[in-house]
């Protein structure tokens, strides 16, 4: 009876699920059909119609976006800010997430809080005095600038997040790796890292999405030659257009090596899931 | 969270700190450990907030000390109020619908094979830059059912129940013997047996014609009725030809439904022919004709989801598009250090799914709930891209939220002094959620 | 989580063309332009025998140039920069910038790294530059170039207390209505030349069975600039002027009647496509597109905008020229109205490379490589209309240029940004509450007058 009921359950938890992924899917592709379309034809009605007219499928939005500029430079500026930056906030987060979880200090809760509420500072209020400050100091324009700037707003959550991960490894584990002689460095690197391995990556993976997509940040700290991708995209928006055209491949073609990354990194990412499960 | 003493020990962390450090650290170790953290937040993140609360004292181009009338500005204006209450909404709505979402994504797909194609999906949002993400969703709220995905589904449902009729914008032309009456048409003058009545109307464009209908025919009088013809008087191209009678290519209102109404009753009724022609029996002498309002509904047009109503939540809806994923992913890496003995344990005593789900996997997963949403929180109070983007410029002022009131202040506006108020007061709002944390820790270390 | 802000929705009072129609109308530029050889000697610094300006030697020198054109306008823009490296030997680089650019500026400045010039697209910006004490004046050799190609109208937008700041580079024609001819013509309908024919061929349209008019009202610039054409025919340059700075009140009865006009489209049932609700929620793109597509039954026949309406029509099938006409926006007063916009290259950074490339952009030289490609409308009066690819785009800068200094800059773009260029606020919202309720002009005038007394007050 109950096993009767557990394969119903099961079967009901499937369609929910397949409903819910086309619910998620449908914008997606919305947007992947739109860019694959005409801007002629997707002037003239919805995206969906392209599925009755296959022939409107086109890569010329594309091809127009890849010839114009250069793109492949921007998107070598963007791995140059992207990857130290994500690399930079783990590293600095962990250090830190470490220190308040385990470490013994005065007002370390409340230092802990303070970092926390940084989370809702909008970049819009740090652009000019940061802009200022770079300037004075000879950042300004400079991919290290953008760098730091996005480490800087990155490290609140990735403070918050792994404080919090960190905080529910076994106090035992800790202790005996004590027990044998380990240092603090030592236990950082080989207990902490590790057992915070699926945290550690999504943090990864969130903090390199978003600097990745960033523009505004961009925008105001770079110059032409240091210009990431997604600047390089925007200055082919057309005034007063509706630029479906531009901004449907431009976001599929900024996409691209995120997913590709994931999928990359996706079996560390499940067998840091797995590993935690382990133990 | 059952200790009595919870409310009276504030105390330092030295004085309740039972998760001591394992190491008995010294203190210039966790120095160095914070040290590049807080640089940096201080340098980039510290500084600017300081900055801003210096400038919220001053006035607009910053040339004179404006004491405290920059927050009385932000709290006697209209638009702030609007967002204070749109922030309510998003603060109380997006982070639980996503972390609610997430939850039950990351626990349903544990055991399902495709489970990890189905988070991909889930996921795939976070990698789309919220200029994308703002674009896609206009394309999904589009007004016009030709365009907008929400409307077509919509629309499409709506009209399988109720169809449209063919005439909706047909209007009397010049010198017409008829006026508009209720929604419809009603003759000014009466109408009599053995002559024939002419109700031209104007505004409907031939390819929107019924398919039946044929070139409008001059109806012959009839002795023991009433005949007539209603068509569209209009000629392509040359206006409204002979006004008042047919030309050859005006075509009949095929289907058009004529009343006669006397008195206010409708004693006869009839529909017009393909070309255009129509009889009424003799009851309806004297009566006066109407071409009711039935006639001329307009299409069903959909929901305004980006209207001044709907706005809020249609965004609030991109937004848990975009964030269930990032709820979901920071679940399933807690999931995955939940002790799979406890969950088979729970099973074995003969815990339903739920009840295991409920007493089990959800205290477990508490810190990782509690972390998300806090994000989560924190992250809708200082939402603003996606209300810029999506909602349209008449209704953005409903759809208003601190931080486009303070990109508006400061960037368009020319107010970089509310504005910098408004960032001050978005980090008093923070304070009630550090509350909460505060409390969550001093309960944690008590465990 | 933190990025972006878009320009999609943001006001400018430019023109861009997309790639589209650019390269349509190029095919019927006239002849070929020994400009667009690429030169490869960097060294030539002598001035090109077309040349009418004396520019100085400036080898080694580096510029930069900032401006929020995009796509195929910044292209061509940077061939107008090639032409002024070729002669002088500068080096000039382009800086995309951002909407509002004044505050783009304001973090290049904050950073110690503003462009030599910037593109300024609203006086009220070219003010609050100067007030700053950015903006760095022209050069009297600089001005005399201006005062040679420029009418006394172009001039005196691009000064701030009697001193020249802006080179007008760029202008819009922004009093110009849209048609789709296939539709015109099976409504027998004609170009109008006054506000009544408008209405006649409206209505000509409507008994047709189409929606006369497509309005952009989701975005509230379309609307004031409705209102400011209807304005300045009707009341006259003079009342456009002193309602601009405000010196006449919202209240005044030349606002009640411009209003009262604008209701006799605004509000009349079927006119507007989507009527009120429909028209609130429809934005400018696709104000225009929905006027160009669906053959013979768009959903709506005429749109009004100004010259950049061109960009739209090249993203549906639509030709301009053939199924895509314009007429200037008729005559509700004794005259037509010319209402423009225009971005003014302004110095940030002085030196002599920078008075060199304000002059060059001052002449017609510089101004005729870009009219050549299309896209693009010079207020210089020394720019021959010829220099223009096709019939469109010459009658659109022959009305511009013929108006001498009766036209009148764009009044939304010369209030305070509060007032007049903030989605959902001031004067925008204003007139979107009254194109939501045609009936209501007093309500709309106290609105109006409420809001820009608070605006202009605040002296922002």
């Amino acid at each position: 009876m109950s096993w009767l009921l557990e394969k119903v359950n099961g079967g009901l938890v499937r369609v929910f699920l397949i409903v819910v992924a086309l619910f998620w899917l449908v914008p997606t592709i919305g947007l992947l059909a739109s860019s694959l379309r005409s801007p002629e034809d997707m002037s003239a009605n919805g995206w969906w119609h392209v599925f009755s007219k296959p022939s409107q499928l086109t890569f010329d939005s594309y091809r127009k976006l890849l010839e114009n500029g250069d793109i492949t430079h921007s998107l070598w500026n963007t791995v140059l800010i992207t990857v130290p930056a994500t690399i930079l906030v783990v590293v600095i987060g962990a250090l830190a997430g470490y220190a308040f979880a385990w470490m013994e200090f005065p007002g370390r809760d409340w230092w802990f809080l303070i970092v926390v509420s940084l989370l809702v500072v909008p970049v819009q209020v740090a652009l000019i005095p940061i802009a200022e400050l770079f300037g004075k100091v000879g950042l300004f324009g400079t991919i290290l600038g953008v760098i730091l700037f996005h480490v800087g707003f990155g490290l609140p959550f990735a403070v918050f997040l792994l404080r919090n991960f960190f905080a529910e490894i076994p106090r035992e584990l800790l202790e005996a790796a004590r027990l044998d002689g380990a240092g603090e460095l030592r236990l950082f690197t080989r207990v902490v890292m590790p057992l915070g391995g699926p945290a550690i990556a999504s943090l990864g993976i969130f903090q390199f999405l978003w600097v990745w997509n960033d523009m505004l940040v961009a925008l105001v700290f770079t110059k032409s030659g240091t210009q990431p991708i997604t600047v390089a995209l925007q200055t082919q928006v057309r005034q007063f257009g509706n630029n479906v055209d531009v901004l449907a491949p431009g976001a599929f073609i900024s996409m691209v090596i995120p997913l590709a990354v994931f999928f990359a990194f996706q079996r560390q990412f499940v067998t840091g899931v797995m590993a935690g499960a382990v133990k | 969270m059952a200790s009595p003493t919870a409310a009276g020990v504030p105390g330092t962390p030295a004085a309740s700190a039972p998760r001591k450090s394992v190491t008995g650290t010294r203190r210039t170790v966790a120095a160095l450990f914070l040290l590049p953290a807080l640089v940096l937040l201080g340098a980039l993140v510290v500084y600017p907030i300081g900055y801003s609360l210096v400038r919220s004292f001053y006035n607009a181009d910053g040339s004179g000390f404006a004491g405290f009338d920059n927050y009385k500005a932000i709290f006697t204006d209209d638009g702030i109020r609007t967002a204070l209450k749109n922030n309510v909404i998003w603060v109380v709505f997006a982070p639980t619908v996503s972390t609610a979402l997430g939850l039950i994504f990351a626990v349903l797909t544990e055991r399902i094979r495709w489970g990890t194609a189905f988070k991909l999906v889930v996921f795939m949002p976070m990698a789309i830059s919220m200029l994308a993400a703002g674009i896609i969703f206009r394309l999904v709220y589009d007004q016009d059912p030709d365009k907008g995905v929400a409307n077509a589904v919509w629309v499409g449902v709506h009209d399988t129940f109720a169809r449209s009729s063919a005439f909706p914008n047909a209007h009397p032309g010049r010198e017409s013997p008829l006026k508009p009456e209720q929604g419809g048409f009603l003759t000014t003058a009466a109408v009599h047996t053995g002559r024939t009545v002419a109700l031209p109307l104007v505004g409907v464009a031939p390819d929107q014609m019924p398919d039946g209908a044929k070139s409008a025919v001059a109806a012959k009088p009839d002795p023991g009725k009433i005949t007539g013809t209603t068509w569209q008087d209009f000629t392509r191209g040359k206006g409204v030809g002979r006004l008042g009678a047919p030309d050859p290519s005006e075509l009949g209102y095929d289907g058009m439904r004529i009343e006669a109404v006397k008195d206010g009753k409708v004693v006869a009724s009839t529909k017009a022919a393909a070309d255009g022609t129509f009889t009424l029996p003799a009851t309806a002498d004297g009566a006066r004709l109407r071409l009711p309002a039935s006639n001329f509904k307009q299409p069903y047009n959909g929901v305004d989801w980006l209207g001044p109503s709907l706005v809020t939540p249609a965004i609030i809806g991109s937004y848990v598009w975009m964030w269930a994923g990032f709820a979901m992913v920071l679940i399933a890496a807690g999931l995955a250090g939940v002790p799979r003995e406890l969950l088979e344990a729970a099973r074995v005593d003969g815990a339903t799914e739920w009840q295991v789900f409920r007493k089990v996997t959800v205290p477990l997963l508490a810190p990782v709930l509690a972390v998300v949403t806090v994000t989560l929180m924190i992250n809708v109070l200082k939402v603003f891209d996606l209300v810029y983007i999506i909602a349209p410029g008449s209704s953005q002022d409903d759809a208003n939220v601190l931080a486009l009131e303070l990109y508006r202040k400061g960037f368009s506006e020319g107010q970089p002094g509310i504005a910098s108020a408004i960032a001050v007061f978005l980090l008093l709002l923070v304070i009630p959620v550090m509350w909460f944390n505060v409390r969550r820790l001093r309960r944690e270390e008590r465990r | 989580m933190r990025t972006t802000s878009n320009t999609i929705r943001t006001h400018r009072a430019l023109t861009s063309l997309a790639a589209l129609v650019a390269g349509a109308l190029a095919l019927s530029a006239c002849g070929s332009s020994d400009k667009d050889k690429k030169d490869d000697g960097g060294n030539t610094t002598s001035a090109a025998p077309t040349s009418s300006v004396a520019l100085p030697k400036l080898d080694g020198t580096t510029l930069e140039v900032a401006a929020v054109w995009t796509g195929q306008e910044q292209k061509n823009f940077k061939q107008v920069l090639a032409e002024f490296e070729k002669r002088t030997g500068a080096k000039v680089t382009f800086v995309p910038a951002q909407d509002p650019i004044i505050n783009f500026l304001g973090s290049k400045i904050a950073g110690g790294q503003p462009p030599d010039i910037a593109l300024l697209p609203q006086p009220g910006a070219i003010k609050q530059a100067v007030q700053k004490g950015w903006a760095k004046p022209l050069s009297a050799d600089t001005v005399t170039e201006v005062q040679k190609n420029y009418s006394q109208g172009w001039q005196d937008i691009g000064k701030v207390g009697g001193k020249q700041y802006g080179v007008y580079y760029k202008a819009a024609n922004k009093s110009l209505i849209w048609y789709n001819t296939k539709v015109f013509e099976n409504a027998g309908a004609k170009e109008p030349k006054t506000w009544q024919e408008l209405l006649t061929a409206a209505q000509a349209v409507y008994d047709s069975g189409v929606t006369p008019f497509s309005v952009g009202g989701a975005d509230g610039w379309t609307l004031t600039d409705w209102f400011e054409n209807v304005y300045l025919s009707q009341a006259g340059p003079e009342k456009y002027d002193q309602l601009a700075q405000h010196k006449i009140k919202w209240t005044d009865p030349s606002v009640k009647q411009a209003l009262t006009t604008l209701a006799q489209v605004w509000g009349k049932k079927g006119y507007v496509a989507g009527g009120a609700a429909g028209a609130l929620q429809t934005e400018f793109p696709a104000s225009v597109t929905q006027t160009f597509t669906g053959g013979d039954q768009p959903k709506a026949a005429m749109v009004y905008e100004g010259d950049f309406v061109q960009v739209n029509i090249g993203e549906t099938k639509a030709k301009v020229g053939t199924d895509a006409k314009v007429f200037p926006f008729p005559s509700v007063g004794s005259t037509a109205p010319v209402v423009s916009g225009g971005d003014a290259a302004v110095i940030f950074k002085d030196s002599n490379g920078a008075q060199a490339l304000a002059k060059f952009l001052a002449s017609p030289d510089a101004a005729t490589i870009q009219a050549k490609l299309g896209g693009y409308l010079s207020p210089n009066k020394s720019v021959a209309n010829s220099a223009y690819p096709n019939e469109v785009q010459r009658k659109i800068a022959q009305a511009l240029i013929a108006s001498g200094d009766d036209f009148r800059f764009d009044m939304s773009d010369q209030a305070p940004q509060a007032f007049g260029g903030t989605p959902g606020k001031g004067e925008w919202k204003d007139l979107q509450d009254f194109l939501q309720n045609p009936k209501d002009v007093a309500g709309t005038q106290a609105k109006l007058e409420k809001d820009a007394a608070a605006a202009y007050g605040s002296g922002s």
